[in-house]
C-alpha cells in the first residue's frame, strides 16, 4: 500500500466556522485568527472532509482554470503555511483508506473559475490578551502582592 | 509581637489539596466568617439575562464598587434566586483568605488557575483588582474576594463580576460578549469590533437620540427562541482624549480627576434611567469603522466579517470561553445581516443611520 498525505484540523485548539463560503479560524492557544475565501476556503473544506492531497488536486483541477502544475504548487505552498501556523496536522493513512473515505463531494460547477492562489489572512491583534502576567511576588498570606495602590 | 505579626500569625493554614471543590468550600467557609465578623449580610437582587441573581455582601465595603453598574437591573428581594454571589474583602471584615493551594506558575492566561477548573468548579484570579472569582456550577453559588477594595480599578467597577457572569451564563446557554448594543424595544443592533473601533462612541452617542442603550462594551446574547440581547452593565467608557466627541456627557464623567490614567467612566443609570433598555430582539450586526469622513454610512459586510469582529475579542478576554462560545456566536451571526458602520466625524448622524436601518422595511 502506498502512503497518501492527508491532513486534519488541529482540534481542539483550532476552531472554525464556514459562513457563505468564507472561513473564520481561531487558534485558541495563541490568540491568532484567520480568514479564508475562494481557493483557500475550498482547500480548507477539503481538509475538513478528510480527503487526501491527491484528491484535493483532482477537485481543484475540476473547479479552477489553471495548469495542474500551478495548482499543485499553490496547494503545496498553502498547506505548508497552514501547517506552520499549526492550523492543520499531517495524518497519514494508506491509499485504500483514502479511496474509501473521500468525503462528501462538493458541488462543482461545470464552468471553471479563474484561479487565484489561496491567501491565509492572519490577524494577531488579540494575542496580547493571552500574554501571561507572571506572578513573582506574593504577600505573607500567599496571595499575589498588589501593585501600587491608587489613592 | 507587632500588630502585623499578630495579624499574620492568624493566617489560615494552607489547604494541601488539589481538589477544586475542597478549595471552594474553604473559601465559602471564609466568606461565612467574614459575614459574621462584619456583623451584617447585605443582599441586593437583580434580573440579569432573564435570570434572578442575588449578591450577598459581607459588610458594605464592596457595595460602591460592585453595584452601580448593575443598578438598572435591580429588583425586589425574592426567595429563590437562580444564582447567588457572595462578595467580601479581607480588610474591612478582618478575615483572611486561606492561602492559595496552587503554585505561582499555575496562574494562566485569562486569570485561569491551572488544576482548579473542571465541569463543576471554575477558579480565576484577576491580576489588577487582585480578585479571586470562584463558581460552583452545581450549587449555582459563586464567591468574589479581594484583599482590599483599594486595588479595584475603575474598569472593574464599570463591569463587575464579569468572569462569574460569563462562566455561569454560558452554562445557561447565554453568552457574555464583547459588544455594544443599541436599539429600540422592537429590535436593535450589536456593535462589534476590537477596542478603539468606535463601539463606545457609537453606543454612547445614541443616548442623545431616539435610540436606547444596552451596552457599550459587554452585553449578554441569548440564541433562542430568537437572538436576543440583554443589558448587563449600565456604564460606558470613553478614551480620555476623545471625550469632547460627546459633549453632552462631559459633566457626567465620574472619574474626571483621574483621566490622566483612566478612561472616562459614566454611570448612565444615574443620568439616563429611561434610556437604558434591558433587552431587545437582535436585528443586525454592525462593525464600526472610523473613516475620517464627515458622513456616516452603512455598507454590507459578510457574516464572516461580523464573526471575525465579534468572536476573537470575546473569547480571548473572557475566562472559560472557547469552542462552544465560538460556535454559538457563529450560529447567531449566520441568521443576521451584517454591515460595516462607516463612522463619520459628525457624531449626531450616527444614531440616525442606525435608526434608519432598524425602521426600514
Amino acid at each position: 500500500m502506498t502512503q497518501s498525505k492527508s491532513f486534519r484540523i488541529n482540534s481542539p485548539k483550532v476552531v472554525r466556522e464556514t459562513i457563505d463560503g468564507e472561513v473564520v479560524i481561531v487558534n485558541l492557544d495563541n490568540g491568532h485568527y484567520y480568514s479564508l475565501v475562494s481557493a483557500g476556503a475550498d482547500i480548507w473544506d477539503g481538509i475538513e472532509r478528510g480527503i487526501s492531497r491527491d484528491n484535493l488536486i483532482e477537485e481543484m483541477t475540476q473547479q479552477y482554470d489553471g495548469s495542474r502544475e500551478a495548482l499543485e504548487c499553490a496547494l503545496e505552498s498553502f498547506i505548508e503555511e497552514l501547517e506552520q501556523e499549526e492550523l492543520i496536522v499531517l495524518e497519514q493513512t494508506d491509499a485504500l483508506t483514502r479511496i474509501n473515505s473521500s468525503g462528501e463531494q462538493p458541488n462543482i460547477s461545470k464552468e471553471k473559475v479563474s484561479f487565484e492562489p489561496p491567501v491565509l489572512q492572519k490577524y494577531t491583534d488579540m494575542e496580547e490578551l493571552l500574554i501571561l502576567d507572571p506572578i513573582h511576588d506574593v504577600d505573607e498570606t500567599g496571595w499575589p502582592r498588589a501593585k501600587q495602590v491608587e489613592a | 509581637m507587632s500588630a502585623k505579626q499578630v495579624a499574620y500569625s492568624n493566617v489560615p493554614a494552607k489547604i494541601n489539596q488539589t481538589d477544586p471543590l475542597i478549595f471552594f468550600n474553604a473559601v465559602y467557609a471564609a466568606y461565612e466568617k467574614a459575614e459574621t465578623a462584619s456583623g451584617s449580610s447585605i443582599e441586593h437582587f437583580y434580573c440579569i439575562g432573564g435570570f434572578t441573581v442575588r449578591l450577598c455582601f459581607a459588610g458594605p465595603a464592596l457595595l460602591p464598587y460592585m453595584t452601580p453598574a448593575l443598578a438598572h437591573l435591580a429588583i425586589e428581594p425574592i426567595p429563590d434566586p437562580t444564582l447567588t454571589i457572595c462578595l467580601w474583602d479581607s480588610t474591612s471584615t478582618h478575615t483572611l483568605m486561606p492561602p492559595p493551594p496552587w503554585q505561582a506558575d499555575d496562574y494562566r492566561e485569562r486569570g485561569e488557575i491551572r488544576g482548579f477548573n473542571n465541569e463543576r468548579i471554575h477558579t480565576t484570579f484577576q491580576v489588577g483588582p487582585n480578585a479571586l472569582s470562584i463558581l460552583d456550577a452545581e450549587r449555582n453559588l459563586a464567591i468574589y474576594w479581594v484583599k482590599t477594595t483599594k486595588q479595584i480599578p475603575y474598569w472593574e467597577t464599570g463591569s463587575p463580576l464579569r468572569t462569574i457572569f460569563h462562566v455561569w451564563m454560558s452554562q445557561q446557554g447565554v453568552q457574555l460578549i464583547h459588544a455594544g448594543a443599541v436599539g429600540v424595544p422592537s429590535g436593535g443592533v450589536l456593535l462589534v469590533g476590537k477596542g478603539g473601533s468606535g463601539k463606545s462612541t457609537t453606543a454612547l452617542s445614541c443616548l442623545n437620540s431616539e435610540l436606547f442603550y444596552a451596552s457599550d462594551d459587554y452585553c449578554l446574547l441569548a440564541p433562542e427562541p430568537t437572538p436576543t440581547v440583554f443589558s448587563i452593565y449600565s456604564t460606558g467608557k470613553k478614551n480620555a482624549d476623545d471625550v469632547q466627541r460627546l459633549p453632552f456627557l462631559t459633566s457626567l464623567i465620574s472619574n474626571r480627576d483621574r483621566l490622566d490614567s483612566e478612561k472616562a467612566l459614566y454611570f448612565l443609570n444615574e443620568h439616563f434611567p429611561k434610556k437604558i433598555l434591558p433587552s431587545f430582539p437582535l436585528r443586525a450586526i454592525l462593525i464600526p469603522q472610523v473613516t475620517g469622513q464627515t458622513e456616516t454610512t452603512l455598507k454590507a459586510a459578510s457574516p464572516a466579517a461580523g464573526l471575525s469582529a465579534l468572536a476573537p475579542s470575546t473569547i480571548f478576554q473572557l475566562s472559560g470561553a472557547g469552542r462552544t462560545a465560538f460556535q454559538g456566536m457563529g450560529k447567531i451571526i449566520k441568521q443576521l445581516p451584517c454591515y460595516y458602520l462607516n463612522l463619520g466625524t459628525d457624531v449626531a448622524q450616527i444614531p440616525d443611520v442606525i435608526l434608519g436601518l432598524l425602521t426600514k422595511d
